[in-house]
């Protein structure tokens, strides 16, 4: 342990002078290198070779923040109605996949987890919705995955850049943001019967 | 693929070189050699061991996938730092962060334990658990420029922010360190 004796006379310099002679490197308590194999082994299973670049990724990342915008603004303009409600029948939609993120994309499960537990409600919702309705949720979606998958392969060329985690981050709140939109938006949207 | 004892003599610059032609027995060499360094980066930054275990995980994986990208101008052990930098600030950024151990708040003066601690709160007040107590901005720039050496534009590139607000929190991170030791040492 590096204690430091605190005193009137220990200045600043002394204090950073401490913090260097810290020990550098701290051994985790367990082996990490087995879980670090396996998910090297998964990658080189998963050969499918990428070809997006740097520009196919800011693209996505800007197509992501304008079809937001226009859902928004479509929400927000004309909130449902009993109109977007379906009309008849009583075959239910198929559940929507979510957004699949790839083995570049650092998100984590505790990330993931509140996605899904947003993901019930939502699919709830979104069966309520008239096919319309569906099909532009769907669509966005679908955007949200292409930008998703474009950013993961320019991760998988640099890890380290800022820019496109935030990029990630970004597409993973667009994605959050358009189910919040699907379940806070309840007027009209409750199944006629 | 070679073994890791075939690989322990070699230098440092011919594993990565194995390692980038897919070699994964050099690239665990490499791991064993830098885990601590990257470990103990991903620990302090978070104050939370599980976090830091994950983030290193992240962190070696990604270099795996990018070795090909690495052409040797930074050291091995830079560009490893920086990617776990990376990895640390993008779970903070997501939607739901990462706990992290903090006596204070973003104005240090919230004094409240937000979470599990590094060091169980029986440990004496030391250098190390005094930096734990930091907030995030200014605890980031003690690990990097204090603790790992790093310059303050380097540290500013890793971080993404600039040289100046480096060396203001650098400024903050003295004046509360010497708070936070004063109390400790008055009790």
């Amino acid at each position: 342990m590096t204690t430091i004796p605190f005193g009137p006379r220990r200045d600043d310099d002394a204090l950073m002078s401490k913090a260097s002679e810290l020990p550098k490197d701290v051994a985790p308590a367990r082996d990490l290198w087995p879980g670090i194999a396996a998910r090297l082994g998964e990658e080189r299973r998963a050969t499918a070779p990428r070809s997006f670049g740097w520009p196919m990724a800011l693209a996505a990342g800007l197509l992501v923040a304008a079809v937001s915008a226009l859902l928004t603004w479509g929400l927000l303009r004309e909130p449902l109605t009993p109109a977007d409600v379906l009309a008849g029948g009583d075959a239910a939609p198929a559940a929507v996949v979510p957004v699949s993120y790839g083995a570049n994309s650092a998100l984590g499960a505790e990330q993931l987890a509140a996605r899904d537990a947003l993901l019930v409600e939502f699919q709830s919702r979104f069966a309520q919705l008239a096919p319309e309705t569906r099909e532009a949720v769907l669509a966005n979606l679908a955007v949200i995955q292409k930008a998703a998958d474009e950013i993961d392969a320019a991760l998988a060329r640099d890890p380290a850049s800022g820019l496109l985690n935030e990029l990630l981050v970004g597409t993973y709140q667009q994605e959050l943001q358009l189910y919040s939109k699907v379940v806070t938006a309840r007027d009209g949207t409750t199944r006629r019967t | 693929m070679t073994g890791l004892a075939d690989v322990q003599t070699e230098s440092e610059p011919e594993r990565v070189a194995r390692a980038r032609g897919g070699d994964a027995g050099a690239f665990e060499s490499l791991y064993r050699e830098h885990v601590g360094r990257v470990y103990g980066l991903c620990l302090r930054m978070t104050g939370q061991p599980a976090t830091a275990e994950d983030l290193t995980q992240d962190t070696f994986v990604s270099a795996w996938r990018s070795l090909p990208g690495y052409e040797g101008r930074s050291s091995f052990s830079t560009w490893l730092h920086r990617i776990a930098v990376n990895a640390v600030l993008a779970a903070r950024r997501g939607p739901l962060g990462r706990n992290e151990t903090s006596l204070t708040g973003e104005d240090g003066e919230d004094m409240e334990l937000a979470a599990e601690a590094v060091m169980d709160e029986a440990t004496p007040i030391d250098l190390e658990r005094a930096i734990g107590t930091l907030p995030a901005g200014a605890r980031d720039i003690v690990v990097l420029h204090g603790i790992y050496g790093y310059s303050h534009e380097e540290a500013a590139g890793m971080l993404g922010v600039a040289v100046g607000t480096c060396k203001a929190q650098l400024h903050r991170a003295r004046q509360l360190l010497r708070k936070r030791m004063r109390m400790e040492a008055a009790t």
